[in-house]
């Protein structure tokens, strides 16, 4: 699954553009994320600071 | 609540749109979803003196941080090129210096001051949620501010939200980009880098930044931004940058940028009923530099315009409004279009390929550049040769 680190992200929306779902929204200091995640890791590739990961399930 | 233009995005898209619609004697509303204008930055800032004749301002040392002489190009092997003794053209134009380094934090609040003070009413912290609609037509927006949901009807609604754009989306406008065709950028600026305080400095390479660039831009005597735009998966932006900056010894990071920058060129069309986009939303970005400044300027301003003629006559049908599609495009449309093919070739291109080039340009100087000695070049670089061939 496509795991999102608030920690890490620096709220420039470049996740936003990409996401073909349309799910993730930005607002002030977060990214948020609706349901409906297709897991295709466009999100991982584009952010800058890595706060989007792809995480093998449990 | 009712209003002639609602603007949504308070940067440099949306205070020039809000600021030239003002002027026009219209009543607008800008929506900023930061509780801070110009903050956080997303930008190099760099641009030139276009922008300013475009927004017919004086350059201002309150938001000007450094003047810019030259540049020089540093190929993949670390080969120097000046920028000026390649093309043999100077920076310098005849009205002063023609490059300049913003603070990107006091300009954007600028521009919203100019804004506010020509009439437009500014509403801080507020998100757009969606669009109103009434038999297709765009006619105001869905705002959310401190939780409260409220409706704001307009005649012209002018998304000038940015990268992350959902109002291009609402509106159909666009669909969702591919991870190649946006800059994943990150920038730190430093204090104690010794460098040239009036020269641009550009590196190249996939080492260093793979699929983009990476540049050094000093903003005064003080401190120089160092960022990078990649496109890659094998690292992030901020991983190559602190790979690069580990080469010198006591710099100190004063503020940390990052952001996205949409590299595909601008989208097919701007407008539709009741409904106009400018900026990053827009793809109004250069594929080549992801530079955007004077061309979001330019074309924020006739948004601003074209929006307030319209909403003046009560008409602000897409007929109407494609106006400012024609006129952005006439001024900017073809080298946008060279710009992204320019970029497509070059995404091609090795290493080597660079290397080989800048050994070549370093001994031919542009405006002495024989076809022979060109012919027997391009023919031992066949990736290049493709590059040549896609413009001929």
């Amino acid at each position: 699954m496509i795991k999102y680190q608030r920690d890490n992200c620096g709220y420039c929306g470049a996740c936003v553009a990409v996401c073909p779902q349309q799910i993730l929204e930005l607002t002030e200091n977060e990214v948020t994320k609706g349901i409906g995640c297709d897991e295709c890791g466009n999100c991982t590739i584009v952010c800058p600071m890595g706060a989007f990961t792809r995480e093998d399930e449990p | 609540m009712k209003y002639d233009v609602v603007v949504v995005g308070g940067r440099i898209g949306g205070s020039v749109s809000s600021l030239f619609a003002s002027r026009d004697d219209v009543d607008v509303l800008m929506i900023e979803k930061r509780q801070e204008i110009g903050t956080p930055v997303q930008c190099a800032e760099g641009t030139t003196l276009s922008t300013f004749k475009i927004l017919d301002m004086k350059p201002s040392r309150r938001f000007i941080n450094s003047y810019i002489e030259g540049a020089t190009v540093y190929a993949p092997d670390g080969r120097a090129l000046d920028l000026e003794e390649v093309t043999g053209r100077n920076f310098l134009d005849g009205a002063g210096y023609e490059g300049y380094i913003l603070d990107r934090k006091v300009f954007d609040k600028h521009l919203a001051i100019q804004a506010a003070k020509a009439g437009t009413d500014i509403m801080m912290k507020t998100t757009v949620k969606d669009l109103i609609r009434k038999e297709g037509k765009v006619c105001g927006v869905v705002a959310k501010h401190l939780g409260k949901i409220m409706e704001i009807k307009a005649d012209v609604v002018i998304a000038a939200d940015g990268v992350e754009s959902n109002m291009t989306r609402l509106a159909g406008l666009t669909s969702p980009n591919q991870p190649r065709d946006i800059g994943s950028c990150a920038q730190l600026e430093l204090v104690g880098l010794d460098i040239d305080p009036y020269r641009l400095n550009f590196y190249f390479g996939r080492k260093i930044a793979p699929g983009g660039y990476l540049w050094m831009f000093p903003k005064g005597e003080d401190t120089v931004n160092v960022g990078l735009g990649v496109r890659s998966n094998k690292k992030t932006a901020y991983q190559y940058l602190n790979q690069f900056i580990s080469r010198f010894d006591d710099v100190t990071p004063v503020e940390l940028n990052i952001g996205g920058v949409p590299l595909s060129g601008p989208i097919d069309r701007t407008y539709s009923d009741g409904f106009l986009v400018v900026g990053d939303a827009a793809g109004q970005v250069d594929p080549v530099t992801g530079g955007g400044i004077h061309t979001t300027a330019f074309c924020a301003k006739v948004a601003g315009q074209v929006a307030a003629e319209a909403a003046k006559k009560e008409d602000t049908s897409a007929d109407v409004l494609k106006k400012y599609d024609d006129i952005w495009r006439e001024r900017f449309g073809k080298n946008l279009e060279i710009s992204l093919k320019y970029r497509n070739a070059a995404d091609k291109l090795t290493d080597k390929d660079m290397n080989a080039l800048a050994e070549f340009l370093e001994k031919n100087k542009m405006e002495n550049l024989s076809k022979i000695s060109a012919i027997k070049f391009l023919g031992k670089h066949p990736n290049l040769l493709k590059l040549i061939k896609d413009f001929l």
